[in-house]
């Protein structure tokens, strides 16, 4: 059946405990790996598993690793991403509540691996109840000699520190993450040089979304060739699929990379509400293309879903209904990428405001017939022209819905109304 | 406006635990608001005096950041979220509820200074859309049944 | 060192390793639009303008950001190239208030040049402009603030940050209302604040002095030093030729800063570039003779003929001159030469200004006087040769001379009314009006720096030359033309026909300026022999 690595414990009573997690076999692989294996050793296993960053960039993470410079004389830090904000994503949030200590084990055995004594968890701030269940977790794991000095039976150091963050989506990008660490507003910083070399405090950093690295203990116990087998193409592993939107079961699915969005959406999460047809499936979070309902039979991996025009990402799949207007969804999509735009650079902080001024002037009546073309030409303005890649976030969708859903958005601008009758609200 | 000797002491410990960079700031922020209600801006000098960090740098964190707020906020903070999976489940209508049923627009609070009212952006509930967080609390899966129990229940 | 070529719109330049494709680029001529890069601050990379096409690689780079690699194909000059500038352009624009009619920026605004350059499109914005907090407001002695007229490149954050390290700059507010200002209720309190009115490409931060005062295309430049201390920072005046009605009559409108690498990077202080009005105001225009019945204005032959007159007939020994470290090294070689070597009269150099302990790390020097060192090398003065007002007093007023040439200087009152009660002819050469002038019985009209070509020799020894900007006012005259005035009336042997000839001069008889010439200045100066 479908392997259970990232929610083998989800269900489970008292799941978020060290005592069920312990019972449950965890911190084993740590200590095995802390007492028996090198930190290349682990780096190669992560590298064969083909995992690849969780966060939505999908960048292989072993790679990744393995670009801390060999012969630094300064600290190595390891950043936990958990400012997750992409709109329709919310499986990390499961693995804190839910699993915390696997997440705490991922980060011991990917600290190691890197040369790393010091690991900052940037949580965002909204996520309240979560952060005082990580802080519970990590102060049972530093009770139980899992963290702080000569842990797990070995000579190895890890201290573990929670960093909350205040309300920033452009904080989830990984730069802009050690800026908003640093004590500044989060902007961007300009790559190269990139983290692995010039990170937090000027020194070698790894930043690592929450799902990524719960996924490293695994990979340690069964083996990278396991996993990537478990996966597709050239990604290896499972994936927390995040269903939401106009689904009867909304919640998070782990399954294979690979899988079937079609039945992710009928089977799993129980088919459309209300009876109704679907009409556009986001896959990837906001920022990846639309796919049209004619779109949706793929597989869910980096590769074939890009092969179809749109892009996995933090694998935040939004179902839509026929009874959705897409222009006031895609709306709400700009008024978010306004909202969070950091600011620093031209095309994003002033685009984004003149595509939500577009099209709010649009849904009030007063749409005029170019519109739609200079919405369009504002987000190709956008796209690939910006210090960081909220700017392409804000653009993708606006290119894909007013290609896909053209009809609609002129409806709107020529008879001042929605073309969808009775939507929903 | 001074800094408590109780602020003080958090921020001293704060300090500790992040003694590099500016870092502290950010949670010394949080510190700030969790006893001020806000952050009250004839407190960031004071602050920024204390932590040894330039003033200008203070004001422009506490103005970046969406969850630090710069003016005082009712006792009870209502974060709705407007965002499209929130939207697709109904949020538009529970936030019309929610001004209706307090008597003020989006973003601003009740005249006793009680509530205050925000629409925000995705929280990640999705799955339990739609959303608000309150009190440092969830609620997930609102309908207007339950928004009208939640506000009954506020002080 | 490994060479490093690349190829800029099909030309191949060698590029200094570690360089950016921009300052490549610009050191070659070709001009990338550019507004947050400027060479004196750390790279910010985004307003995005400087964006260009490199081989191999997909996405467009900012030009700033790149370094150069040997073999690199760049291109700024294809569609794509300038579709995305002008993208980028448009950007900036459209909540950009244009307030061009009343706008300092006007004439010498980014916004306006790359337009003009690579916009040259019809607005296509139909929507309500962002609007900011502050408009036409104060923060500062010298600045003003217009916030919806700022592209938030952050160069004046950045110059604050890293220059002055006095952080009053900063950008508050996220995303299109982010709004550059100081600190709520402060203020910009460093001495080089107006150094990032140079620095804004528009017109959010201008000058409060220069204010409306006149419109940029009727200025003209001229290369030259800042006469306000000893660091000799370069700058260029500025001058209105075509409209003397504006500007209340002032020839000079602003000093800006010229770039030298070697002595004021890119940088001016404030209290030197404010220091200009001294050009205009209160100025000595013609010479005068102060008698029995009062004070009558002469033509300067008239003045030179009875100076002359007074230096014939005095003693030697008991003439004195008060030199002046504000005068060039033209000026005060000619002084020397005829005064000390062929007159014999005692020459002084008093130390006011010299000592103020008003300095700092950078570019303030506490000698207020631009030309110390150079006075010292050319009249063989030590270090603690210049005499404070006590030794003054106690040199002058115990044997009051029976002629006192002072040159700019004003005295102390009481010293003044004891040399005046004693008898002694008090002459006053100089530039502007002051007590001592006032109480002369000879007035003989100088021209300033500005005035004239010439050079100073800054406080490190580095001699830098300054151009003639605007002429003399009335009778005013460089220092070296009265003294070949008077050469010529003293039946001295001696010649000072203009600055260049002058400098030659004295590069072949004082051994600290020994192989220089007014050429071999340009186009950053250079150091005397050691002394």
């Amino acid at each position: 059946m479908s392997e259970r690595i990232l929610s083998k414990r989800f269900g489970l009573a008292d799941s978020h405990t060290i005592g069920v997690y312990e019972a449950t076999g965890g911190y084993a692989t740590a200590r095995r790996v802390l007492q028996e294996l090198t930190p290349a050793q682990v780096t190669d296993e992560v590298k064969k598993s083909n995992l690849r960053g969780r966060g939505g960039a999908g960048f292989p993470t072993g790679l990744k690793w393995s670009f801390i410079p060999r012969d630094t004389d300064r600290p190595v830090y390891l950043c936990v991403n958990a400012d997750e904000s992409e709109p329709g994503t919310f499986k990390d949030r499961h693995i804190m509540e839910q699993d915390p200590h696997l997440l705490l084990e991922g980060i011991i055995i990917s600290a190691y691996a890197i040369g790393c004594h010091q690991a900052y968890i940037y949580i965002r701030g909204e996520y309240i109840p979560q952060i005082r269940r990580l802080r519970a977790a990590i102060q049972e794991a530093y009770g139980r000699g899992c963290l702080g000095r000569r842990i797990l039976g070995s000579g190895f150091d890890l201290e573990v520190a929670v960093f909350t963050g205040a309300g920033a989506y452009i904080c989830g990008e990984e730069t802009a993450l050690l800026e908003s660490l640093e004590g500044k507003k989060g902007y961007p910083r300009l790559k190269p040089p990139f983290p692995a070399v010039v990170g937090l405090y000027g020194c070698p950093t790894i930043i690592n979304n929450v799902e990524t690295l719960a996924n490293v203990p695994a990979i340690l116990e069964k083996g990278g060739d396991w996993f990537a087998a478990v996966g597709a193409n050239r990604s290896g592993g499972t994936r927390l699929f995040g269903v939401s939107g106009h689904v009867t079961r909304p919640g998070v699915y782990e399954r294979p990379m690979g899988y079937s969005l079609k039945q992710l959406i009928f089977e799993d999460a129980g088919g459309i509400l209300d009876g109704r047809t679907l009409k556009a499936v986001i896959p990837g979070g906001s920022s990846v293309p639309v796919l049209r309902a004619d779109e949706i039979d793929i597989a869910l991996d980096f590769e074939s879903v890009a092969a179809a025009g749109s892009m996995l990402g933090s694998a935040g799949v939004i179902v839509m209904h026929d009874g959705t207007c897409m222009v006031r969804a895609l709306q709400r999509l700009i008024h978010f990428y306004k909202d969070e735009s950091c600011g620093q650079c031209s095309p994003c902080r002033e685009g984004t405001g003149w595509l939500l001024k577009i099209i709010n002037r649009i849904i009030r009546g007063d749409g005029r017939p170019e519109d739609v073309d200079v919405m369009r030409d504002v987000a190709e303005g956008i796209l690939g022209n910006t210090i960081c890649p909220l700017g392409d976030a804000a653009a993708l969708p606006v290119i894909s819905f007013v290609t896909k859903f053209r009809d609609e958005f002129e409806h709107f601008v020529r008879h001042k109304r929605s073309a969808v009758l009775a939507p929903v609200k | 406006m001074e800094l408590s000797d109780q602020l003080k002491q958090t921020l001293d410990a704060l300090k500790e635990q992040f003694p590099k960079g500016l870092s502290v700031l950010m949670p010394a922020l949080h510190a700030v608001q969790a006893e001020h209600n806000h952050i009250p801006p004839e407190l960031e000098q004071p602050l920024a005096a204390y932590l040894g960090v330039p003033a200008e740098i203070v004001h422009e964190v506490s103005t970046f950041y969406f969850m630090f707020h710069t003016r005082p906020v009712g006792r009870h903070h209502i974060y709705i979220c407007g965002n499209l999976s929130c939207w697709l489940r109904g949020a538009e209508t529970l936030r019309d509820h929610l001004a209706d049923r307090l008597g003020i627009q989006p973003g601003e609070t009740t005249s006793d200074g009680r509530v205050t009212l925000s629409v925000v952006e995705c929280l990640g509930m999705c799955d339990h859309a739609p959303v608000m967080l309150l009190d440092g609390e969830f609620h997930p899966d609102l309908t207007v049944e339950k928004v009208d129990r939640i506000l009954a229940g506020l002080s | 060192m490994d060479k490093v070529t690349v190829t800029i719109n099909g030309r191949s330049f060698e590029a200094r390793p570690g360089q950016s494709v921009l300052q490549t680029a610009l050191d070659n001529g070709i001009h990338i639009p550019h507004y947050c890069f400027h060479p004196g601050l750390p790279v910010a990379g985004n307003c995005r303008m400087c964006l260009v096409e490199i081989e191999g690689v997909p996405k467009l780079q900012i030009a700033c950001g790149t370094t150069v690699r040997d073999g690199m194909v760049i291109r700024s000059d294809n569609d794509r190239v300038r579709q995305a500038v002008r993208h980028v352009l448009e950007f900036l624009l459209i909540n950009h208030p244009v307030d061009c009619p009343v706008c300092d920026q006007a004439g010498e605004c980014g916004l306006q040049e790359y337009y003009m350059l690579v916009g040259r499109y019809d607005s296509r914005f139909a929507e309500n402009k962002v609007v900011k907090h502050k408009k036409a407001s104060p923060i500062g002695r010298w600045v003003m603030l217009d916030q919806e007229r700022c592209i938030l490149c952050s160069r004046c954050v950045r110059f604050t940050r890293e220059i002055t390290k006095t952080n009053e700059m900063a950008i508050f507010n996220r995303g299109d209302h982010a709004e550059i200002d100081v600190f709520p209720g402060g203020e910009l309190h460093n001495r080089y604040s107006a150094n990032i009115v140079d620095i804004c490409p528009v017109g959010a931060l201008t000058c409060r002095d220069f204010r409306f005062r006149c419109r940029v295309w009727y200025l003209k430049q001229a290369p030259s030093v800042c006469p306000g201390c000893a660091r000799g920072c370069n700058i260029a005046i500025h001058f209105n030729p075509e409209r003397p009605h504006h500007a209340g009559g002032r020839r000079v409108l602003r000093f800006k800063p010229r770039p030298n690498p070697h002595v004021n990077a890119f940088w001016l202080c404030d209290d030197g570039r404010y220091s200009y009005p001294f050009i205009d105001d209160h100025r000595l225009r013609f010479a005068a003779l102060r008698e029995e019945g009062g004070v009558r204005q002469l033509y300067l032959r008239d003045a030179l003929d009875r100076l002359a007159d007074w230096l014939r007939s005095a003693h030697a020994g008991r003439t004195a001159y008060l030199l002046s470290a504000d005068a060039s090294n033209e000026e005060l070689f000619a002084a020397r030469k005829l005064l000390r070597d062929a007159l014999g009269v005692r020459c002084l150099l008093p130390d006011t200004g010299l000592r103020t302990g008003d300095a700092d790390d950078f570019l303030i020097c506490e000698d207020k006087h631009p030309n110390s060192r150079g006075a010292r090398i050319l009249f063989g003065l030590g270090e603690s040769d210049p005499v404070s007002p006590e030794r003054l007093e106690a040199v002058l007023g115990a044997e009051p001379p029976e002629l006192l040439l002072v040159n700019r200087a004003d005295l102390p009152g009481p010293l003044r009314d004891k040399i005046l009660a004693a008898g002694t002819r008090l002459v006053f050469l100089g530039t502007n009006d002051n007590a001592t002038a006032a109480a002369a019985h000879l007035v003989v009209p100088l021209a300033v720096f500005a005035e004239q070509a010439g050079t100073f020799t800054n406080i490190e020894g580095r001699v830098q030359k300054f151009e003639l900007a605007v002429p003399p006012l009335g009778d005013a005259a460089p220092e070296w033309s009265v003294h070949q005035g008077l050469a010529e009336r003293l039946s001295v042997d001696l010649a000072f026909p203009g600055p260049a000839a002058i400098f030659h001069q004295l590069a072949a008889e004082v051994d600290a300026f020994r192989g220089l010439s007014h050429e071999s200045l340009t186009p950053h100066g250079a150091m005397i022999r050691h002394e």
